[in-house]
């Protein structure tokens, strides 16, 4: 249960078609396709609404033999955790399974989430049962049996960890948001002392390993994660450090004990023995010196 | 009594170590294989395993002990043990049907007055469906051979366990007089049980190396070592001095994942909960990749083109065999690398990768190489002096999981040497 390659020798793609354009992950991997010169087109909610019922026929038409089509389009927790958000997000996958089977594209890449899984495993692997604890969990696992099912295309399905980048609009726990509260307030908020280890992976390193699964044509099943868990006191003493000003951390009683999650990543690096992950430490520089320069502009 | 002249039937491993274990300890000995061409080499004295002291073993049989391909001539046999290795697919499942086929082509050109005794691990009730033999004539013994030490423990066995029709009945007096010759305790028991034994054996060894594995997993990321560890196991009376505590890269070789594989397969049928055993499959998974994560952390993600070196293909020391071997596994994970590989034994298949040099010795493996991984514990590689492999390396980085280089040396020589359940030294941390 991991990916296997169509080719062995990375190929560079007809064209992309990148579903969920407008959203952190797409923004970055159009900007990658179009410094590697992939012939590349976005797609957001403002182009098709995956959720109405035109939205197959609509997608079906933008598609053309050999595409390769990334779906990346989601509503996320921040939308919505109710089961109308999760409805939608279910219709919008729908739509995708019904335009494969209009077009001949060459392969479907699907980004689902590291949330399909529990915690009653610490160490993740593909062979770690999916066990969703919430409706968002259970819409990207019902999105993947829906596409192994009812899509027409070799399909690729990426797990994938908490993402984390410069231009990352969301505001969930953890980097992104230990950074903008540094800046702005100068004090982070911690559930608890932020005992609970997690992975996460930098923006960049999301979009080379996409770009790896697309041009080895690559099917099944893999986790995306950088290997490397930290509890998220030390993102918080990192970003700390790095804020260019006082910052205190600021723990709060404790109301549930504390989740972990790590990752075995060997599957991910059989693929890819070539894969690079950006050390966290690095990539909070990188996150804080573009956050300045967009503050800065 | 006469002193019973004994049959083996199939000369791979099992068989031609077992059979002349059999004559060094003084009995005629008449080896049969249909394999003709197996069989010239086995006259010509050029053996088809390596096994140490095996060569020594044969040779000093001189004449009790002999080579044919004529089935007919196990007819002077009062004792004919049926002992080929019983091949198994990728899932560790047993393929039985050609050992069938060879015990009933055995036991028509048997003595109708002789013993079988099935050597070769069956499954557990496959003895008693058999019905070749009045139950009285028919045994099964457990093999207890261990690949790279297989002279010394057929020729030292710990104990002797035979499956039998009726436990209670006395062993035929011809067999008996072959097991007590080797002058350790015998344990008759039903053919089931006898069955099962084997399994059972594994089944704890394999317990006891997931505990150690998944313990020296601990020791690498908190600061203990394993091999401070594990003496004070040795010494705890329930646990004792010969327990298998060394952590490892995962099961392999094949016979401990064949006997997960029984477990499984029948706990499934039955019924049973066996949900450890599953645990101890992705145990040894994930320590056969500890390498390729040591590799990933320190040198892949952070050189371009890496070149690493290799030593040892063979799945453990003193054994030809590749079986699961983590070595291979690591080899084909390696793809976008360059490599330098050397194993004593084993000729590195080029089928295996791509872009893979064979190098003639092991000092030569880490020529220009980024890292070096010692995969087998070649007792050879014991004697490599860590600064002669600095010298040689383009980055001093050595994955030697099973300490095969003295630790100060590596240490004073300025290599970044990793072992398996110990932490990194502070120079490199």
């Amino acid at each position: 249960m991991t990916l296997s390659h169509a080719h062995q020798t990375p190929r560079k793609p007809a064209r992309l078609v990148v579903l969920g354009s407008g959203g952190f992950l797409g923004r970055n991997l159009l900007a990658a396709c179009a410094a590697a010169r992939i012939e590349a087109v976005g797609l957001g909610s403002r182009d098709i609404d995956l959720a109405e019922a035109s939205a197959p026929a609509r997608l079906a038409e933008r598609l053309r033999p050999g595409d390769v089509l990334v779906f990346l389009a989601a509503l996320t927790p921040d939308k919505g955790r109710d089961s109308g958000t999760l409805m939608r997000n279910l219709a919008m996958c729908r739509a995708v399974c019904e335009a494969t089977r209009a077009a001949e594209i060459a392969q479907l890449v699907y980004a689902s989430s590291d949330a399909v899984y529990s915690f009653a495993t610490p160490l993740i692997s593909e062979e770690t049962p999916a066990v969703p604890l919430d409706l968002y969990g259970a819409m990207h696992r019902t999105r993947e049996l829906m596409l192994s099912g009812e899509a027409k295309a070799p399909l690729a399905i990426l797990r994938l960890t908490a993402i984390y980048g410069g231009d990352d609009t969301h505001n969930s726990y953890g980097p992104n948001r230990f950074l903008r509260q540094a800046l702005k307030d100068g004090r982070i908020p911690l559930f608890g002392n932020g005992e609970e280890t997690r992975d996460h992976l930098y923006v960049d390193d999301a979009v080379e390993l996409i770009l790896d699964v697309v041009s080895h044509g690559s099917t099944g099943l893999i986790n995306f994660a950088s290997g490397t868990s930290v509890t998220f006191r030390a993102v918080a003493d990192m970003v700390a450090a790095r804020a260019g000003r006082p910052v205190e951390i600021a723990p709060s009683p404790r109301q549930n004990p504390p989740t972990h999650r790590h990752f075995d990543t060997t599957n991910l690096l059989r693929a890819f023995p070539g894969a690079r992950f950006k050390p966290l430490d690095d990539g909070l520089a990188a996150t804080l010196a573009k956050m300045r320069a967009e503050a800065g502009a | 009594m006469k002193a019973p002249v004994v049959g083996f039937a199939g000369m791979t491993h099992l068989g031609l170590v077992s059979a002349s274990a059999v004559a060094a300890r003084g009995f005629e000995v008449v080896c049969f294989d249909a394999d003709s061409g197996l069989v010239r080499r086995l006259a010509q004295q050029d053996w088809p395993v390596l096994e140490p002291g095996l060569d020594e073993l044969i040779r000093g049989n001189a004449g009790r002990q002999r080579f044919t391909n004529a089935r007919g001539e196990l007819a002077v046999c009062d004792v004919v043990y049926v002992a080929p290795d019983v091949p198994t697919d990728e899932q560790g499942t047993s393929d039985v049907s050609g050992l069938t086929v060879l015990i009933r082509e055995i036991a028509s050109a048997m003595n109708p007055a002789a013993v079988m005794v099935v050597l070769s691990q069956v499954p557990p009730g496959y003895t008693r469906s058999l019905g070749v033999l009045p139950p009285e004539r028919l045994y099964y013994q457990v093999e207890t051979l261990v690949f790279g030490q297989a002279v010394d423990r057929a020729m030292k066995p710990e104990r002797t366990i035979v499956g039998c029709a009726d436990p209670a009945a006395a062993l035929e007096p011809r067999f008996r007089a072959v097991l007590d010759a080797f002058g350790c305790p015998i344990l008759p028991m039903r053919y089931e049980s006898a069955e099962l034994a084997k399994i059972s054996i594994n089944c704890c060894l394999v317990a006891s190396v997931a505990v150690a594995n998944t313990l020296a997993e601990l020791c690498e990321r908190i600061g203990a070592d394993w091999s401070e560890i594990a003496p004070a196991l040795k010494l705890d009376r329930r646990i004792g001095p010969y327990a298998y505590l060394a952590p490892g890269l995962g099961i392999a070789g094949g016979n401990l994942e064949r006997d997960l594989a029984t477990v499984r397969r029948l706990s499934e049928l039955h019924g049973s909960e066996a949900g450890l055993i599953a645990a101890w499959l992705r145990n040894s998974q994930y320590r056969r990749d500890w390498p390729l994560r040591q590799l990933q952390e320190r040198v892949l993600s952070r050189v371009d083109e890496p070149v690493i070196g290799i030593l040892g293909v063979t799945y453990k020391e003193n054994t030809h065999s590749i079986k699961n071997s983590p070595a291979v596994a690591l080899i084909k994970a390696l793809a976008d690398c360059r490599l330098r590989v050397f194993d004593p034994a084993v000729r590195a298949a080029a089928e295996w990768h791509a872009r893979m040099t064979v190098t003639g010795d092991a000092l030569t493996a880490s020529d220009g190489a980024d890292a070096l991984v010692i995969m087998t514990p070649w007792p050879q590689f014991r004697k490599l002096e860590a600064a002669a492999v600095a010298g040689r390396l383009r980055r001093r980085i050595v994955i030697d999981p099973f300490s095969m280089l003295d630790r100060a040396a590596a240490n004073a020589a300025g290599l970044e040497h990793v072992v398996l359940g110990a932490p990194l030294p502070l120079h490199a941390q």
